[in-house]
């Protein structure tokens, strides 16, 4: 319950991620009482996730995220809100903001991106909600709602074993919803504007929502944050093309980078596609590894990712593909451990002992410390028996 | 800390503090803590393990959890499962006929792509015999949302269709120290169905 209170407030201080009428807010910004507990809420909440262990650190991203976002910034928001993003590492694709323009972008959805373009649409929704005070809103909302309640709705007792579990760690942990239909169509409505002003090409715009589109079919299931609903993403790609419709006549120019940006997430995208593998996302897993290889055709461990993909996945013909990336990791670079231990593992459950020795052994000397040389060692018993 | 800082403090911890009175009232209702020394059946008939004396079981019929000083300072968590049935944090399934480090490597990514499980850090992924069956053994640590590390021993095995897992997870200052002996007793005492 002690965290199912802070789950709330951190639903209502961190926002997932979509509008209407672009006006700015006119309200006086001085801080109030409520919004100073927002923000230092949201303060709490991002010592958390800082020391989560779920931050990428690639202080070159870095600069280059705040860059971008640099550009987008309207001069008025200036003297009150210095935005910072922050990359997780986990591959499913969202973003949200909190409300002192801290913004936390997921490795998934940035990996999917094509271009700067469309990097800025979405840094630019995130920064409306913050520009126009929404987690603000919301939770005034949520306090109106709140007093118009005579009591308090207490869960019936006989759910709480679940509840237990996941107190202690075997549950999702905070899960942060998004705003309001007409919040989010207002932040997207404002970054578009935002978008359009720094000079991105906003023809960009719809294929952000494109790849959000195809995930929520590809994973058979509605994400939270960005995403919203299916028939909520088809509507914010209506809106979005109206937006195109009057304000991209005849614009000439605009700024895609798209070379910049693939320079700057190369990293991220095997790092992310190694947390796809963990998830047991292979398509995302698989699409990360080909899009890195693309650009990075003779990297072992690119090769050594896909063959374990192909191993753990173990559909048809998985077994032989995994060995042939495997074979590829080992030719660019023999000295590289991993794909000797890998292939060593399909030969010995083929009741190949006498190469599963030899690759186990080569991996072993390679690496003496092998994490797990305990299982190697009990290999190499069995290969002698 | 500015004025405006510590009121709003005030209030939060008030609202913290409302909260955790609740749920001193809730769990007691909802959530019962029987006190069941001696062998313990699984309502699935497939396990049974022997509760040690002065350790309370919390009553579920879909596992077995089981603590002295409450389970957010230590616990035993003993679960069968089909290994058909899908994980919650990962699309990964286990299988029939994985080896041992193959089943530790799903549970290991399913564990660390818990998003409550903060900081998770694996200090040893080892083979291991449960009583007869060939399994693994990890030990982890991982941090709670106050920051809090916890440190947990996990066995694992897969016996024809079900994967069978016993953990023992403690805060690592003091209380884990404290148990470790215990578990490894609840440990030994583990029998399968076959052989209960």
């Amino acid at each position: 319950m002690r965290y199912a209170a802070l789950m709330l407030v951190g639903c209502l201080v961190a926002v997932g991620c979509s509008t209407t009428n672009p006006s700015v807010v006119k309200e006086d910004r001085n801080v109030k009482d409520d919004e100073q507990r927002l923000w230092s809420r949201s303060i709490k909440e991002q010592k958390v996730l800082d020391n989560s262990g779920f931050v990428y650190r690639d202080p070159e991203l870095g600069r280059y995220l705040n860059r971008v976002v640099k550009k987008l910034q309207p001069p008025e928001t200036l003297e009150t809100i210095t935005f910072r993003i922050v990359v997780l590492k986990d591959p499913h694709l969202n973003a949200f903001a909190y409300p002192n323009g801290v913004i936390y972008i997921h490795a998934g959805i940035l990996t999917r991106l094509d271009n700067e373009a469309q990097l800025a649409t979405l840094l630019a929704h995130e920064m409306a909600h913050c520009t126009h005070r929404h987690a603000l809103r919301a939770f005034r909302e949520f306090k109106k709602t709140r007093d118009r309640l005579a009591m308090l709705k207490i869960p019936e007792p006989a759910s709480n074993h679940e509840d237990l579990m996941s107190l202690l760690g075997s549950t999702q942990s905070v899960a942060v919803t998004g705003y309001s239909q007409d919040l989010e169509t207002e932040a997207d409505l404002t970054g578009l504007e935002f978008v359009l002003n720094a000079g991105y090409d906003l023809k960009e715009a719809p294929r952000l929502f494109e790849h959000l589109k195809r995930e929520l079919v590809e994973q058979k299931a509605h994400e939270p944050f960005f995403f919203g609903t299916h028939p909520r993403l088809e509507k914010r790609i209506q809106n979005c093309k109206d937006f195109l419709r009057v304000h991209c006549q005849g614009r000439e120019g605009a700024v895609k980078n798209t070379e910049i940006f693939l320079e700057k997430i190369q990293a991220l995208l095997l790092e992310n596609a190694l947390l796809d593998l963990k998830a047991g996302r292979f398509p995302s897993a698989y699409r990360g590894l080909k899009r890195y290889l693309g650009t990075n055709p003779h990297e072992p461990r690119a090769y050594y990712l896909l063959g374990e993909l192909c191993r753990q996945r173990a559909q048809a013909n998985d077994i032989a593909r995994a060995k042939e990336y495997f074979r590829k990791a080992i030719l660019l670079d023999p000295l590289y451990p991993e794909p000797h231990k890998a292939v060593g593992l399909i030969y010995y459950k083929e009741g190949e002992k006498r190469l599963a020795r030899r690759s186990f052994e080569y991996c072993l000397s390679l690496s003496p410390h092998e994490s797990d040389r305990a299982y190697i060692r009990g290999y190499l018993e069995q290969c002698d028996e | 800390m500015n004025r405006t800082e510590r009121i709003s403090g005030a209030i939060l911890s008030n609202v913290m503090n409302r909260c955790l009175f609740i749920l001193l009232l809730l769990i007691p209702a909802c959530a019962p803590w029987i006190g069941s020394r001696g062998n313990f059946e699984s309502p699935s008939h497939h396990f049974s393990v022997d509760i040690p004396q002065e350790w309370m079981r919390l009553k579920s019929d879909r596992y077995l959890l089981i603590s002295r000083d409450g389970p957010f300072l230590q616990y035993v968590l003993v679960q069968e499962r089909p290994i058909a049935r899908h994980f919650r944090h990962t699309k990964k399934k286990l299988r029939r006929g994985m080896l041992p480090q193959e089943a530790a490597q799903v549970i290991v990514d399913e564990i660390s792509c818990d998003q409550a499980v903060l900081d998770f850090q694996v200090k040893e992924n080892t083979p291991a015999r449960v009583n007869e069956y060939e399994g693994f053994r990890l030990v982890f640590t991982h941090k709670n949302r106050d920051g809090l590390v916890f440190k947990t021993v996990y066995y694992g095995f897969l016996m024809e269709d079900r994967f069978y897992s016993a953990r023992y997870s403690a805060v690592q200052r003091y209380y884990f120290d404290k148990d470790k002996a215990t578990f490894e007793e609840v440990l030994q005492s583990l029998q399968l169905e076959q052989q209960i």
